[in-house]
């Protein structure tokens, strides 16, 4: 697939890079040649020095011939603008970023359809989804619900007080009758493992577990996490994730906002009408101290500076509070993060660059899932009748080393995969799987 | 840490490739019928076999290449390749001497087409193909080769890419460095089949019409007759050959773009217009000089002979219808200095590059300018695009190491007892990949008189001339060895 990628920042060179590990033709185009001299000399791309708004620059990056135009620039006007002019000339398939929420609201986005713009993605909205869906289940970092919370992926720390730390995974299937969660992959040391029955949990190790609905509670006693009532919220930063977070909390929790500028302290509290919105410096241990810290349940530290975010959720987590959550916007911090115990992790950028990338794989993935902490996707994918995947169990199918079926979901019903699993058409088949196992695995769902 | 394995692992892959044109030789050689076949034959079995043990040996390696590998891959694979291409020439006893037998290929692939050999003619057709082979190799370039037909190199491919393709900013015809390759290589096999067909109906043989045409097209030099091109009194033929070296030497691009109609985009190319420039104006001095000292040609002849020697030296072909040095003085001299300009960048042509020489007198230029403005933002315009200092630096130290390394080898030509006008065309003609020097090593000359030490010498700086420089030159810098 040819994709014009318009926009080399943080999201277009991360999609650039997975567009390219993927196989696809990238063409990466932005006004500064310095950045994309640097992406070029280590990636097999062409670039082009250029903006996505003049038409003469899209006539030269032959947009004509593109299948998929990705327009990611800093400003949402750009993004729209070059989308239309895109479109209009030729590219199949075009997507803007924007920033606001008005124009996702299902009546506005036929505008943009009509104007040519097919998909629009709004990387805060995203991201909010996930800060969200964490403090639902609180002992683990990352969670995904699959076809309406059937399915549930999410990573767990594995730490010395989990009964299941120090076994092997073929131990562990044996604690229960039936199996009701699969381990799909563990990251240590920086490194993603996708585990066999003989790998061991280590401390520290953290485990992609996917399981049913039912199973949860069940999975978290194994792992030793101490479940518990989230009711008392703190979010440091009034940024777009910040607002939106509490907005969406507010009538549930008892939420408090801390925000260091004094004006937009003011703005917000008009805003969020539940929320109490403090104005202060969240680097302040004493102010942290007089607004409660201890009490909290949860911290979200949502600041535009991620080494803030992580020393604030480091502090929180050593005055008790259990569950933190950070937002970590530059992409190298992530293993740092996650190696000192930071909690959630939050990378919109990630979030979006691989919502964009579903884009780019064949009609029958359903979803694309980023997993901030390693390096890999969660796929759903829908069998079909002629897949190679089908009729035969697992362990027959010779699948590549980089993936890992997790689960599956036929009709109603949701199956955790083992060797002996058979696919059937139609079923939505959850898939683990490293950036070298992507396009492997894309083919036996053909 | 340098990734020592997979070096290995793609310098076997690459072996076994030559092995391949070897064979293709060997087929020639078995049509004719002649003693050459058998060391054919030996030589792309020591090839195949030691390229293929080395390749399993270390398969399996983690593919990856970064920038220092990419260059010593690069360095290496020239003389790698003039290492085993040697031994047809050397296992038939055609060229007794290893020294001259490694400057022959080693002239072979860079496409200079400087020559050891006193009688081209008495050669079997087996190794004169070999000799024609390897320079077309070399003119579209052995990496971009491999890049075409090993999918394995797209890993990290530009860093190859780059240390291989002549000019300062190599152009990409498709986002994948593969499909680049891809495209360039069947450009250049498209108009090598285009020349073999024209040269064909100029009346050639169908041997000496292929041998040629691969030599033209890789800007190479090497003729199957003793008197070059110059054997065949035809017209016709030298001007199909002079347009098949123009072309040879203009960017590939240019010719990619020219295919799908693109014409405008030719024709407006800034450093192409300044090619044709030069070749048109100069042709005009010379061939207008020519007509006035050397009575007994006539105009055609003239203009004829004077755009052929302007159009060989230009584009680093080297092939010779007339003894420049037998013309006055003042269009020696002049073929001389074209000596340096070289193709344009993206060709299979040599030297300094056009677009080089064109950017730093346009840089000169405006240096006069900014001094009487000193806080004036002047910057160099090419292609009507301001060109980042970054590349005018590059530039100017590209130059600075040309000239340098001009100056230092002619004296080392010169300790050996040469002129100094034979010394100072040894080393241009060898630097720029061109073929013909001057003085004892003249386009009516040779280099078998030069001592084993100069052959090695001019080699090296073949190579240096072909690889544009940087790439090797780097090997040797202290900072490159450094962790």
């Amino acid at each position: 697939m040819r994709v014009l990628i318009f926009g080399a920042g943080e999201v277009g060179t991360h999609l650039a890079k997975m567009l390219c590990n993927a196989n696809h033709d990238v063409i990466l185009m932005d006004e500064d040649e310095e950045k994309l001299q640097q992406i070029e000399a280590h990636y097999d791309l062409m670039t082009i020095v250029g903006s996505g708004t003049s038409i003469g620059n899209l006539k030269e990056a032959n947009v004509r011939s593109s299948d998929l135009f990705i327009a990611v620039p800093p400003f949402q006007d750009m993004s729209i603008l070059s989308s239309i002019l895109a479109k209009k000339m030729g590219a199949k398939k075009t997507v803007s970023r924007i920033n606001n929420n008005e124009y996702l609201a299902p009546d506005n986005k036929e505008y943009f359809f009509q104007l040519g713009i097919d998909e629009l993605i709004y990387p805060e909205e995203l991201a909010t989804e996930e800060i969200v869906a964490s403090l639902k289940q609180v002992g683990t970092r990352q969670l995904f619900e699959f076809s309406d919370g059937k399915l549930v992926l999410f990573a767990l720390k594995i730490r010395d007080n989990a009964p299941i730390c120090n076994k092997t995974l073929a131990e562990v299937s044996t604690m229960h009758e039936k199996q009701n969660y699969n381990t799909v992959a563990i990251m240590r040391d920086g490194e993603t493992i996708i585990p066999r029955g003989n790998e061991r949990f280590q401390h520290n190790d953290l485990a992609y577990i996917i399981t049913t609905h039912d199973a949860i509670p069940q999975v978290l006693e194994d792992a030793g996490k101490v479940q518990f009532e989230v009711k008392n919220v703190m979010i440091l930063g009034g940024s777009l994730i910040g607002v939106k977070v509490a907005k969406l909390l507010e009538s549930d929790y008892n939420v408090k906002l801390i925000e260091i500028n004094k004006e937009r302290a003011t703005k917000l509290a008009d805003i969020l009408e539940e929320t109490l919105v403090i104005s202060g410096d969240g680097r302040n241990l004493e102010l942290l101290k007089d607004e409660g810290i201890k009490k909290m349940d949860a911290f979200i530290a949502v600041t535009g500076n991620s080494e803030v975010n992580i020393l604030a959720c480091q502090l929180a987590k050593k005055l008790g509070v259990k569950k933190t959550v950070a937002e970590v916007e530059n992409i190298d911090y992530i293993d740092l993060a996650e190696n000192i115990g930071i909690g959630t992790l939050i990378n919109k950028k990630l979030i979006a660059a691989s919502h964009i990338y579903r884009l780019t794989l064949r009609s029958n993935v359903a979803h694309v899932k980023c997993l901030t902490a390693v390096d890999a996707e969660v796929l759903e994918f829908v069998a079909k009748e002629n897949s190679k995947i089908i009729g035969k169990p697992l362990r027959k199918l010779g699948l590549p080393k980089d993936v890992n079926i997790g689960g599956i979901i036929r009709g109603d019903e949701a199956i955790i995969a083992n060797g002996d699993t058979v696919i059937q058409p139609d079923d939505k088949v959850v898939v683990f799987a490293l950036p070298s196992g992507i396009s492997k695995i894309e083919k036996m769902f053909a | 840490m340098l990734n020592g394995r997979f070096i290995l692992y793609v310098l076997g892959l690459l072996l076994i490739i030559e092995g391949f044109f070897m064979l293709l030789s060997g087929g020639v050689a078995y049509i004719y019928g002649e003693y050459d076949l058998l060391y054919h034959l030996t030589s792309a079995a020591i090839s195949i076999v030691l390229g293929g043990t080395i390749s399993f040996l270390t398969k399996g390696v983690e593919k990856h290449i970064g920038k220092r590998e990419g260059y010593i891959i690069v360095s290496s694979v020239w003389v790698v390749f003039s290492m085993f291409g040697l031994m047809p020439f050397w296992l038939s006893g055609a060229i007794p001497s290893f020294t001259d037998a490694f400057f022959e290929t080693m002239s072979g692939f860079t496409t200079t087409g400087s020559s050891i050999l006193t009688d081209i003619e008495s050669l079997p057709h087996g190794l004169l193909f070999w000799r024609s082979i390897i320079q077309w190799l070399g003119g579209m370039g052995i990496i971009v080769l491999s890049l075409a037909i090993l999918p394995i190199l797209g890993v990290g491919g530009m860093q190859l890419f780059v240390a291989e393709v002549p000019g300062p900013t190599p152009d990409k015809l498709h986002p994948r460095i593969t499909e680049t390759a891809k495209r360039l290589w069947v450009i250049y096999l498209g108009f090598t089949v285009a020349e073999v067909v024209l040269l064909l109906f100029g009346g050639m043989s169908i041997f000496d019409a292929v041998c040629h045409s691969f030599t033209t097209m890789a800007t190479g030099g090497y003729s199957t007759k003793q008197a070059s091109i110059a054997f065949y009194d035809s017209a016709y033929i030298q001007y199909v050959i002079i347009l098949f070296m123009f072309i040879a030497g203009a960017n590939f691009t240019l010719s990619y773009h020219a295919f799908h109609g693109r014409f405008k985009k030719v024709i407006q190319n800034e450093e192409f217009r300044y090619y044709l420039g030069f070749v048109l104006g100069i042709s005009v001095v010379i061939g207008t000089v020519l007509y006035f000292t050397e009575s007994n040609l006539g105009i055609e002849r003239s203009f004829r002979d004077a755009l052929f020697q302007v159009v060989s030296i230009i584009t680093t072909t080297g092939y010779a219808t007339a003894d420049y040095l037998l013309w006055v003085p003042f269009l020696s001299l002049l073929v001389f200095v074209l000596m340096f300009f070289g193709g344009s960048a993206g060709s299979t042509g040599g030297g300094i590059k056009i677009v080089r020489v064109v950017l730093l007198l346009k840089n000169s230029y405006y240096e006069l300018k900014r001094l009487i403005h000193p806080n004036a933002v002047i910057p160099v315009r090419f292609n009507n695009r301001a060109v980042s200092q970054s590349i005018i630096t590059n530039v100017l130290a590209f130059v600075v190491f040309y000239i340098f390394i001009f100056g230092a080898g002619t004296i080392i030509m010169s300790i050996m007892g040469f002129d100094m006008v034979t010394s100072l065309g040894a080393v241009a003609t060898s630097l720029g990949n061109i073929g013909p020097g001057l003085g004892e090593v003249g386009p009516s000359e040779n280099f078998a008189a030069i001592p084993d030490f100069g052959k090695w010498f001019l080699s090296f700086l073949m190579l240096l001339g072909r690889l544009e420089l940087f790439t090797v030159l780097l090997l040797f810098a202290p900072a490159f060895w450094k962790e």
